[in-house]
């Protein structure tokens, strides 16, 4: 009881197991001081060697009592029932132990002869009935601080567990809007367009105007939740027209849109999202560039989207990397499980990106 | 000095090449469009200097360093810095932000005509371009980190089966090449090759101890003890004593 209150200043430093055995120790020695004291101040008949004797016969069996009530709750989950719920299972277990604790005392003082009445007079059964009742004074508080102490382990830890969830989120949600808009993608194409200027000023003029319009929908599409394709589509275009200038005749681009597509709605810079995973993983890498393939028609009932480019599928840095987790997260989010999203390498030298996206029927 | 641009984007090496018409001191003398491409132009060409791209299709930058026997100074070009200092120990390198602030640039070219100034070179270690120098640089890459490394800061290479282990400072890095490559490459007034498994930097020894079998025991800088083999204690002496 006592323990309580070194409980909460050890737990830092100590291993848990550590600190158990500690308390367990030092709650029955204290048991056991107490018994001596009170020998000694009520002057209690009884010979020394009895006593002691005695005292080391509670020590043990409380902790041997105590130890299993212990592996008993860890076996069951109880500590991770709700409390209400909890208690009554607990307190069956604190009477069983009780019960426990009191044979084994008794038990111990008839085999080894410590009895301190002359005459059996009361038979062994009702002795553990009346023990039982006192015994249950030392296992009840026993049970209280270990439950506590997990009790209140367990709610700092889901306090820390719903922080650590939170910062987790927002940095989610930055890392999402970094994301939509690589800084690398921009310094490079600032810096084509300075070179522009004096070789090719229509051009230059035209590319600025490519850039903003860039810059500006990923803004604004930031709260929306879904877009018109067509508006993503156009952003897609200035955005492979600007790589179209950096990587000159090492990129070629082919559309195949279905036009009744235009209309449907998507998730906004999803598909932008895609074709820049497309440059950077695929076209990028290719001495001699390659082709990016944007496709959107209706397959069954689902609307499909499909990005194909030059390259070769890296498996643990593509799949893992934060575009397309990002994308998988945002269908689930919009859709849940009807919305499909795969990548894979359809032969030697293309990689496909596939969304499926189930069409609204009115 | 002659420079060579490294880059894919015939873009990005048209800007570099009109922002260094202001230094009259910078001749380019040719361009590159990837690692391969480069690495050949500068064994033939031997450029005072090169702008590299770290970013390029095939192999990086960094790869194409580690292949180059000797690297002439390098400025990175890139357009994202997190990517070119991530991967380096050592501040020590200059690097361009494209698109590339021209005073930036003067800044560089500046810093590097002081260093190259200070590095006083005779003649005589012009007549074979085949033999490096102490005072050449070498790019030593070990997965994600890298290091430009002078051959005098360099106290001992290790044979580890195909690799060469290179101690310098606290640094002891792998590199792709064999003992024997190295110590043809390597000049014989400042390496020697101590024994099967090692070449010392005769700058970097402490303290020689005799030894076993009329060897000789070597005490480096760094604390290495190093074995010489009988047959090259003999050279060690005849190469010490005048």
């Amino acid at each position: 009881m006592v323990n309580f209150n070194f409980a909460g200043i050890f737990i830092a430093t100590m291993s848990k197991n550590k600190l158990y055995w500690i308390l367990q120790v030092g709650g029955w020695g204290l048991v056991g001081l107490v018994m001596l004291l009170f020998a000694h101040i009520y002057d209690v008949q009884i010979r020394t060697d009895v006593l002691l004797k005695r005292i080391t016969i509670v020590f043990f069996a409380g902790i041997i009592t105590t130890h299993a009530l212990r592996a008993v709750i860890k076996w069951s989950g109880w500590m991770l029932l709700p409390v209400e719920k909890a208690l009554p299972r607990l307190l069956v277990a604190v009477l069983f132990t009780s019960v426990l604790f009191s044979v084994l005392i008794l038990g111990s003082i008839e085999i080894f002869n410590l009895s301190t009445e002359s005459k059996q007079q009361i038979s062994f059964f009702q002795k553990v009935l009346g023990s039982t009742i006192d015994n249950g004074l030392f296992i009840f508080p026993w049970l209280m601080i270990y439950y506590f102490y997990h009790y209140y382990n367990k709610s700092r830890r889901q306090q820390l567990d719903t922080l650590k969830l939170e910062s987790l989120v927002k940095e989610l949600e930055l890392k999402t809007i970094k994301a939509h808009i690589n800084p690398h993608f921009i310094f490079n194409s600032l810096n084509s367009i300075r070179a522009l200027v004096d070789e090719n000023p229509q051009r230059a003029r035209k590319a600025v105007t490519e850039l903003s319009n860039i810059l500006r929908s990923s803004m604004q599409t930031e709260k929306m939740e879904t877009v018109p394709l067509e508006k993503e589509l156009h952003i897609i275009k200035d955005y492979l027209a600007l790589e179209n200038m950096r990587f000159e005749d090492r990129l070629k681009v082919v559309y195949e849109i279905d036009e009744d597509t235009l209309d449907q709605p998507v998730p906004p810079m999803m598909l932008q999202t895609l074709v820049e995973n497309a440059i950077k993983h695929g076209i990028s890498k290719q001495i001699n560039g390659g082709v990016i393939k944007v496709v959107s028609d209706f397959k069954d009932n689902y609307h499909e989207l499909v990005v194909q480019n030059t390259g070769q599928l890296n498996g643990s840095v593509n799949t893992e990397g934060f575009g397309l987790s990002s994308t998988t997260n945002r269908l689930n989010l919009l859709y849940g499980d009807k919305a499909r999203f795969e990548i894979k390498q359809i032969n030697g030298s293309l990689v496909e990106a596939r969304v499926l996206i189930p069409v609204e029927i009115h | 000095m002659k420079a060579i641009i490294i880059d894919d984007e015939r873009l990005a090496r048209l800007e570099l090449r009109k922002l260094l018409q202001e230094f009259p001191e910078i001749e380019v003398i040719d361009e590159a469009v990837n690692a391969e491409e480069a690495i050949s132009k500068i064994e033939t060409a031997q450029p005072d200097l090169i702008f590299l791209d770290i970013q390029m299709p095939g192999k990086t930058g960094f790869d194409m360093l580690a292949e180059l026997d000797k690297t002439p100074h390098v400025i990175f070009t890139t357009a994202h810095h997190e990517f070119a200092l991530k991967a380096f120990e050592v501040n020590a390198l200059d690097y361009l932000m494209k698109p590339v602030e021209p005073k930036r640039l003067a800044d560089a070219i500046q810093k590097l005509q002081l260093s190259e100034s200070k590095e006083v070179r005779t003649e005589t270690e012009y007549t074979n371009n085949s033999i490096l120098t102490e005072n050449d640089q070498v790019f030593v890459k070990d997965g994600e980190r890298c290091w430009f490394v002078k051959l005098s800061d360099i106290r001992l290479f290790e044979s580890v089966g195909n690799y060469a282990k290179v101690f310098f400072g606290t640094n002891k890095p792998l590199i792709l090449k064999s003992l024997n490559a190295l110590e043809e490459r390597l000049d014989e007034k400042t390496f020697f090759r101590a024994n099967r498994k090692h070449i010392v930097n005769l700058r970097m020894i402490e303290k020689i101890e005799p030894y076993f079998n009329g060897g000789l025991l070597l005490d480096l800088k760094g604390g290495e003890k190093i074995e010489v083999s009988r047959r090259q204690t003999v050279k060690f002496k005849e190469m010490m004593s005048l």
